[in-house]
Order: C-alpha cells, then sequence, then structure tokens
C-alpha cells in the first residue's frame, strides 16, 4: 500500500513536469552581421520571442525587423527602407521542432541538437535545419544558433553599386534564455 | 577651363562634406521630437490585437507617446533597459527598450505611472517601442 502511494506521489510529479514542460522569452537576441573587406555592417535586437515546447520539441522564434538597431542610423534607413522593406514585412519568424540530438528538458546539461523548420524573412518562406545549443539550467533553457542566411534566397536584392560592401552571406546569431512558462492554475 | 576645373573641384569637396554629414547623420532624437500620437498602454495593445495590419499602416516608425503602469523592468546583457507596461491582457503588453544613453530610467521601478515616448516598430505577442525616452505629460 505505501508503494502504491510513493508511486503516485511519483506519477503526480512526473505529470505537474510534463503539463509545465513550455519555455519562452520575449527578451531574446538576435545580432546580424555582414562582412566583407569594404565593410563591416552589425546590428542587434534585443526582443526576441520564442516558446519550445519540451513535449512536443516543437519551437517558434519571431523578430520584428525594425527593432535592428545599428550604429549608423544611415543604415538602418538602407537596412529598413531598400533591404527588408520592413514597413511591408515587419517580422521574420522561424516555426519548426528539434529533429535531432536527445535534449532532455527536465536534465540539467548542455545539449546538441538540430532544428528543422520554416524561416521567413522578407515575407518569402523557406526550409532550413539549423544547428542549435541546448543549455539546460535553473534559470530555463539557454538556446543558442549560428546560421547563414543567403540574402538572393529571401528576394533581398542589393544594388550593384553596393554589392561589394554587403555580404551576400550574412550571418545570424541567435542568442535566448528561455525561462520556464508556469501554468496558471485554474 | 581653368574656371570649369575649379567649379568642378568646388562641386566635389562640396559632394564630399554632404556625403560625409549623411554617413555620420544621428539616430532620430526621440526624447526631443513631437509624437505622432498619443496612447495609454491599454489602447495601444488593443489597436495592434484587433487588426494588426491597420495598426502597422498607422503606426510603425511613428513616434508614440505611451502612458501607463510599470509591470516589470528588465535588464539585458547589452545594459538597455526595457519597461514592460502593464495593460488588461496578461498576456500582452507594451514593451518600451530605452536607448542605451537614458541614465533617468535608473529611479523607474515597479508600479510607477510613466509617460514614455518611443518609435513603433511592431507587435509579436507585445507592442515594441524602441529608441525610447521618458516624456512629459
Amino acid at each position: 500500500m505505501k508503494k502504491f502511494f510513493l508511486l503516485l506521489a511519483f506519477a503526480t510529479i512526473f505529470m505537474a513536469q510534463a503539463n509545465a514542460q513550455k519555455y519562452g522569452t520575449r527578451k531574446g537576441t538576435i545580432t546580424f552581421d555582414s562582412d566583407t573587406n569594404m565593410e563591416k555592417i552589425h546590428a542587434v535586437n534585443n526582443t526576441v520571442s520564442a516558446v519550445i515546447d519540451a513535449k512536443s520539441k516543437k519551437l517558434q522564434f519571431a523578430v520584428l525587423i525594425k527593432g535592428f538597431q545599428f550604429k549608423k542610423a544611415l543604415m538602418q534607413e538602407h537596412f529598413n527602407e531598400n533591404y527588408m522593406e520592413s514597413s511591408k514585412f515587419p517580422k521574420a519568424t522561424f516555426k519548426g521542432e528539434i529533429v535531432d540530438g536527445d535534449v532532455n528538458f527536465v536534465q540539467i546539461g548542455s545539449y546538441d541538437a538540430k532544428v528543422k523548420g520554416k524561416l521567413t524573412i522578407h515575407g518569402v518562406t523557406k526550409d532550413v535545419t539549423v544547428p542549435v545549443k541546448i543549455e539546460m539550467s535553473k534559470a530555463g533553457a539557454h538556446s543558442t544558433a549560428t546560421f547563414k542566411v543567403v540574402l538572393a534566397d529571401y528576394g533581398i536584392k542589393i544594388p550593384s553599386l553596393v554589392k561589394n560592401k554587403i555580404a551576400k552571406e550574412v550571418t545570424i546569431k541567435v542568442d535566448a534564455t528561455l525561462p520556464m512558462l508556469l501554468k496558471r492554475n485554474k | 577651363m581653368k574656371k570649369v576645373l575649379i567649379v568642378l573641384l568646388g562641386l566635389a569637396i562640396l559632394g564630399g562634406i554632404g556625403g560625409y554629414f549623411l554617413w555620420n547623420k544621428p539616430h532620430q532624437d526621440v526624447a526631443s521630437a513631437k509624437a505622432d500620437v498619443i496612447f495609454t498602454a491599454d489602447h495601444l495593445l488593443n489597436a495592434f490585437e484587433t487588426d494588426e495590419n491597420a495598426a502597422n499602416a498607422k503606426y510603425l516608425d511613428k513616434i508614440i507617446k505611451v502612458n501607463g503602469v510599470i509591470k516589470d523592468i528588465e535588464n539585458n546583457d547589452s545594459g538597455e533597459i526595457s519597461v514592460i507596461l502593464a495593460t488588461d491582457n496578461e498576456m500582452s503588453s507594451v514593451i518600451c527598450n530605452f536607448a542605451p544613453d537614458f541614465g533617468d530610467t535608473q529611479k523607474l521601478k515597479s508600479g510607477d505611472e510613466i509617460v514614455i515616448k518611443g518609435l513603433c516598430s511592431g507587435y509579436l505577442m507585445d507592442v515594441v517601442l524602441d529608441r525610447c525616452a521618458l516624456a512629459q505629460k
């Protein structure tokens, strides 16, 4: 009988965990780097929304293009108006799932994995697979990823005049700590 | 002939100076700019929740003056401060990212009533205002 109650207690704890396994933030960071011999361009966005569902291994990231901050106002203006057309396409999003690697969300540790899904930039959606690192700690799921994006793939045209100043392939870095989202008790 | 050369040289120098200033053009100074629209945090969020596309068309890149109550203040890794304004909706809010050199944000605390000016970047889970500054009522 005692064993039964112990089992029940364990089962309850386990279920509570399984229920609460959603992680999310609205304060993630994405940086953008374009490196050529002529010019280095760097921008940061610190208001990235992200949600990971540990149970289904599905995840979503979203960022507002206008939120990218450049050192030079002129670069920011060109980025928004000429290249990203951010008034027409205000967001970039990623929706996908963890496909490779055994990420144990209830065990503190560092996990290498891959996420596969749909990346939408400049109104164009592409299938991508990106390696990610997920570090589980008391603070939540710290997720980092670095990948390259070919501008032409997303219909972003660079005028020939500045061709040498803007990389054809830009580097995107994602860095976000997602605390566990607590489910509200009804 | 010489005159033409001098004129051309003059134009080139002027162009160079103009280009230099354009290149180093400062970011828009939100603190001293006049607000395009004035909102409460609730109304601003409502506008985006009701019709995001219409709100985007109206408010993106505009200087928005918003008043509300501070729900939370967060520092990020790069030392910038984000003030999150409370709304009727518990899941969504208005996030105000302050420009890096706004020292007077130090005194702010949760529960304060506040007026903020910022550039509207759009709506994800929350409405996001960037390059924010404190404003007068």
